[in-house]
């Protein structure tokens, strides 16, 4: 009974706006008092995950991509993108697509896309007359776009979680990113054609100088995929050489950028989300390790056994489930809390673990735009005064096509696994 | 309020310096590090030891700001819809709440500590390893004290002094 009032009153609270690593730090603490553990394992387990070498990466790629999207670095990658997709049927939805994808992967999928990104190309998009509505729904999806590609945070934190390699993960993501963008690119295409939004010449010489803006940037994605592609880094290497070489060009290279004016603010800010998503960590960490001593995953399973009888069912399941905690919870959180619980039931069933993370995170993508709490939707709504009712509209037909895009990375795990066996990541 | 101001003034000050330090040493060092291996195929042996305290240390004072700047992660899809005044009060339950939470997280960081500096090891160049997570109590004690200050700054705010400027979107 008590317990029962305990959880009341924290889901509660959670409701209300209660930051979530309270909550579950709290939960924790309770779960342990009550199975008469000193809470003091809760900073055990929380010291451990801190001490894990590769989350050295989180704070130093937040960093870089926080520089990058403080500086102009945005306008440079939408200046070439324009030159070199504008000549298809709705190419600014394409350049759209593919520079927040890009942005993504670097800074996380933490709402600094739409802001730096979506702010620069939604009144662009207007101006070259596409639809309000297309246009309000292109931003808003591509916040998250590119969460699949490397050195995306939750992609890093799932290698964290689930012990799985990163080298694993990141090369597994690559086929099921570029699905999510070339059908969403397709769909931009149509909507171009069909609108007859008027094209752009292309011509070499606007490539050349737009890629001679942008040369010092350039090199980063190839650098840091690449390298970690190739096995000549690792994904905290990549990290520490990509915030020092951001750092150098932005401030001293291209200065747009001054130490005296910008740094300290650009470092506050970008370890202002650091810290909250660290926060979540350590304490979900305690939480999750406490269900697994409990055997709660084992108990699900012996629970689901009797409903779900084969892989594929379990799959449909799992995406619905997940598609649920998408609208619920945050990308981090959901990481935390909900991995280490279904990874041991996904074995039983015998899907691929590797597999089952990229299928987590599509799901958790497509959760950012769904409504109740799909965090792009307020971000958009907040950043072009619109309300919540139009974006969540604006974003429905982008929705549909990304769970089609779902289903297809759901069932077909080749599409995840031929890219880790073609690497020969380990 | 003047007081309650002013402290945590202070300490964002502070905690904003602090940042600034340990990201900078954590990056430099680490950028350091990779340089070091690859090119001269050596490396400091304390090296990465420190960077990794860095991340512990960046994690909760950008943790101390977060709250101060009420930026932490939570859900506010339903909040957004209430009256300004009913906010105000789920702020300020809300924020005592939080600050609760922090507290027992901070006593039980402070058991933790105890507990490594009977048991403990170092971490290196002959540290003892507590004085590395004596971070964690002290973080959660700042992380209190700015729920604290944002509960009180929302509580008092009814009266119509001490307007407070919000910290913005993520």
């Amino acid at each position: 009974m008590t317990t029962f009032l305990w959880g009341l009153l924290l889901v509660l609270l959670a409701l209300f706006g209660t930051p979530l690593f309270v909550i579950f730090g709290a939960a924790a603490m309770l779960a342990f008092v009550g199975a008469e553990i000193s809470p003091s394992v809760i900073m055990v387990d929380l010291n451990r995950i801190f001490m894990n070498p590769t989350l050295i990466a989180i704070p130093l790629f937040t960093f870089a991509g926080y520089m990058l999207a403080e500086s102009k670095a945005p306008t440079r990658l939408v200046n070439l993108a324009r030159a070199v997709f504008g000549v298809i049927p709705g190419g600014l939805g394409v350049v759209t697509l593919v520079t927040c994808a890009l942005f993504t992967a670097f800074t996380g999928a933490s709402g600094v896309t739409i802001i730096a990104l979506g702010g620069l190309l939604y009144p662009i998009l207007l101006k070259e007359q596409y639809p309000e509505r297309f246009a309000l729904g292109l931003v808003t999806t591509s916040g998250s776009l590119g969460l699949l590609f490397p050195p995306s945070l939750p992609l890093i934190l799932y290698g964290v979680v689930s012990s799985l390699s990163i080298d694993k993960l990141f090369a597994a993501g690559l086929v099921p990113g570029t699905i999510l963008l070339v059908v969403l690119a397709a769909f931009a295409i149509q909507r171009g054609w069909a609108n007859g939004i008027p094209r752009t010449r292309f011509a070499w010489s606007n490539v050349r100088s737009a890629a001679r803006a942008v040369i010092w940037e350039l090199p980063l994605p190839v650098v840091v995929i690449g390298g970690i592609y190739t096995g000549t880094f690792t994904a905290t290497e990549a990290a520490s050489v990509t915030a020092f070489y951001v750092f150098v060009i932005e401030f001293f290279v291209y200065r747009d950028l001054s130490v005296k004016k910008d740094l300290a603010r650009v470092m506050k800010d970008s370890m202002l989300l650091v810290g909250a998503i660290l926060m979540i960590i350590g304490v979900a960490m305690g939480l999750t390790n406490y269900l697994v001593d409990q055997e709660v995953p084992g108990k699900l399973f012996d629970f689901s056994k009797q409903f779900i009888t084969s892989p594929a069912m379990f799959l449909v399941i799992l995406n619905i489930f997940l598609l649920l905690v998408g609208m619920m919870m945050d990308i981090f959180s959901a990481i935390m809390v909900i991995v280490p619980l279904i990874m041991p039931i996904a074995e039983a069933y015998g899907i691929n673990q590797v597999h089952l993370g990229i299928i987590f995170l599509t799901n958790l993508e497509i959760g950012y735009l769904t409504p109740p709490v799909g965090l792009n939707l307020f971000i958009s709504s907040l950043r072009f005064g619109r309300p919540v009712f139009s974006v969540v509209r604006a974003t429905l037909p982008y929705i549909l096509i990304l769970l089609v895009a779902l289903v297809l990375i759901t069932y077909v795990p080749q599409l995840s696994l031929w890219m880790v066996d073609a690497l020969n990541a380990k | 309020m003047k007081f309650l101001r002013a402290l945590s003034n202070g300490l964002v000050r502070i905690e904003t310096a602090l940042l600034v330090l340990f990201l900078s040493i954590m990056a430099l060092l680490a950028f350091g590090q990779v340089v070091l291996r690859n090119v001269f195929g050596t490396g400091i042996l304390w090296g990465d030891p420190l960077v990794r305290q860095m991340v512990l240390l960046v994690g909760f004072v950008g943790a101390a700001l977060a709250a101060h700047e009420d930026r932490h992660i939570s859900i506010d899809a339903f909040t957004k819809f209430l009256s300004p005044a009913v906010r105000r009060f789920v702020k300020v339950v809300t924020s005592c709440a939080a600050a609760c939470g922090t507290f027992f997280l901070a006593l039980a960081a402070w058991g933790f500590v105890s507990e490594e500096k009977v048991s403990g090891g170092e971490i290196f160049l002959g540290i003892p390893s507590w004085i590395g997570i004596l971070i964690i109590p002290v973080g959660y004690c700042l992380i209190t004290i700015h729920f604290l200050v944002t509960g009180a700054e929302h509580a008092l705010e009814r009266f119509g002094r001490g307007r407070r400027a919000s910290g913005g979107g993520a």
